[in-house]
């Protein structure tokens, strides 16, 4: 079969238009962690906690992460189809529609616009723009697979596929309100509706856009990396299926003990628990892939990546199902414990992936090796002891804050008043900051590699073909 | 029991049996080499 020629030109706009909003997702995570520490450092109206929150959130999920998810699905795309993307016009508007949704949510987020829905807090003409988004790159993605010339389809098409779906319709089906002015509408649903809905869209975007596509990626880049295949082609289409068979039903784990009712929680607790079964299949899936290759932890840095990466989503998809239990939840929830298990899946899993796949791209699309092999172990251990740090801290601060609110006299009264829970805290979000400047530090070092791999690498002859003869 | 939670049920039942076709489709001895080709075509040179 003859090569096709694909295009590299978009993989570039969203490799480098993902990493900056990754740098400015925790550079404002620094912030705020800093402000928790020290209230002097919010400045209102604008750059108050409130505010910067969940600029920090949405830069993190939308702008690094679907960054970097339309970057490698345009690059994995085309060589599993073995043909070009569909429309490189349309790509490439869209890497210019998406920057200017970015921009319109953070500009709006600022001004204090906000559905105050979390991780879905842009107003109405926004969520326009992210549906026009996103119909623009399924559209592309469906097209490059239908038109494809490999018969089979490969385990990461497949995640592909259902996260672009997957997300259409949790988006579609969240957004439903009625406008009530440019920049305020209310909710279709009301009540625990509401809250049903909502978080029937926050988990399952938690599973679409933070699970879905870095396994995609985990099952593309590892094998292209070792050299190796994967353990089992099959187990990924089994873990795959049930993981889309089990996800939908999990979302009220996040309102137990709440008004909605029982059994939807309790059909959510079981689902969650029932949820490490596929979870655990490519995690097994993917440390047997590495039999007789674990030198390669030693040897070649995107494995390493790869294989923590994957640990953290391992160790993820058991601490959630644990915290899907009602006694669990009873405890830990509104605590930091929650956070700290949030940043060790979007620091860890989904950022370690994110790191890997562009280490892997960049010298491909822009053929040169890459600067400094040094440089990215040094970023990996700061990265993987700057995670640690945050997460570690949150865990002992939310058993800590737990056991102070659940404390009491004899008499039956609370012992603790809120003010002094929230004091012992100080210790712990001051560790988070630390840890969250070490991260910052290690994604610095990441960004500069990159900066001279592009400006001063050596030509890869290997890679030259792809970069330079077929952009 | 209303007929919507045998309609709801039987929905359930359903998705049940459908992905236990599929985890039967894909481990069925006949479609071993195809069902694990993928996996060595996508290592083939981009
Ligand atoms: C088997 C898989 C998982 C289960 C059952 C699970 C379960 C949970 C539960 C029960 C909560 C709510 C905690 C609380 O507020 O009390 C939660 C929160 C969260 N989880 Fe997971 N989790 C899983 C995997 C993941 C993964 C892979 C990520 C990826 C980053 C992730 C990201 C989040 C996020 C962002 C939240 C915060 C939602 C909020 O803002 O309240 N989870 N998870
Ligand atoms: C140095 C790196 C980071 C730092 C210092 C940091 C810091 C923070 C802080 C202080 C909060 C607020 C927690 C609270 O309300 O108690 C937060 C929330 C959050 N961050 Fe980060 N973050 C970092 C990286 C990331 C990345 C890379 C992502 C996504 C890819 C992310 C996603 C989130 C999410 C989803 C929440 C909401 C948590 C919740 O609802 O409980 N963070 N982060």
């Amino acid at each position: 079969m003859e090569k096709p020629s694909y295009n590299t030109d978009i993989v570039r706009g969203f490799v480098n238009w993902s990493i900056i909003w990754g740098l400015v997702a925790v550079l404002v995570g620094v912030i705020v962690s800093l402000q928790m520490v020290n209230p002097d450092l919010n400045f209102p109206p604008y750059l108050t906690f409130g505010r910067l929150r969940p600029i920090h959130t949405n830069a993190g999920i939308y702008g690094w992460g679907v960054g970097f998810i339309f970057a490698t699905f345009f690059y994995m795309a085309q060589r599993l189809c073995k043909t070009p993307i569909w429309s490189p016009k349309l790509a490439k508007f869209q890497l210019w529609f998406f920057n200017a949704t970015i921009i319109a949510s953070a500009v709006t987020l600022l001004m204090g616009f906000t559905t105050s829905k979390e991780y879905h807090e842009m107003e109405w003409p926004i969520d326009l723009m992210i549906i026009v988004l996103w119909v623009m790159f399924a559209i592309n993605i469906i097209m490059t697979i239908i038109k494809r010339r490999e018969e089979q389809m490969y385990i990461s098409l497949w995640y592909m596929m259902a996260a672009i779906i997957g997300i259409a319709v949790l988006f579609v089906v969240n957004s439903a309100a009625v406008p009530a002015a440019l920049f305020k509408s209310y909710s279709a649903y009301a009540g625990t509706n509401d809250a049903n809905v909502h978080w029937w869209f926050g988990h399952n975007a938690v599973a679409m856009a933070l699970t879905a596509p870095p396994l995609a990626m985990f099952y593309y880049f590892l094998p292209k990396s070792t050299g190796v295949p994967i353990y089992s082609h099959r187990l990924s289409i089994i873990s795959f299926w049930s993981l889309i068979f089990m996800y939908l039903w999990t979302g009220a784990h996040h309102l137990l003990w709440t008004p909605v009712p029982d059994w939807v929680q309790t059909l959510a607790m079981a689902f969650s628990v029932m949820l490490i079964a596929p979870s655990w299949g490519s995690v097994i899936n993917g440390y047997l892939s590495m039999n007789g290759q674990w030198h390669q932890m030693r040897d070649n840095y995107l494995v390493k990546f790869l294989i923590l990466g994957l640990t953290f989503y391992g160790l993820q998809t058991l601490q959630g199902p644990m915290q899907s239990i009602r006694t669990f939840s009873a405890f830990i929830h509104y605590t930091d414990w929650v956070p700290g298990h949030i940043h060790m899946g979007t620091m860890g899993w989904v950022s370690m992936i994110g790191f890997a796949c562009i280490y892997y791209l960049v010298p491909r699309i822009y053929g040169n090796e890459i600067f400094s092999i040094p440089l990215a172990n040094l970023h990996f251990w700061l990265i993987l002891i700057g995670q640690l740090i945050w997460s570690i801290s949150m865990w002992v601060a939310g058993v800590l804050q737990a056991g102070m609110w659940n404390a009491m006299n004899p008499d039956g009264s609370l012992t603790y008043t809120f003010m002094e829970t929230m004091v012992e805290m100080y210790p712990y979000w001051w560790a988070r900051a630390i840890g969250g400047l070490i991260y910052l530090i290690g994604v610095l070092i990441f960004i500069y590699n990159l900066y001279m791999t592009v400006q001063k690498g050596k030509k890869s002859s290997s890679t030259l073909t792809e970069a330079e003869g077929r952009a | 029991m209303d007929l919507a939670s045998v309609f709801y049920l039987g929905v359930t039942f359903g998705l049940f049996a459908i992905l236990v076709g599929i985890v039967l489709r894909t481990y069925s001895k006949k479609r071993k080499e195809t069902g694990e080709a993928p996996k060595y075509k996508m290592l083939d040179d981009d």
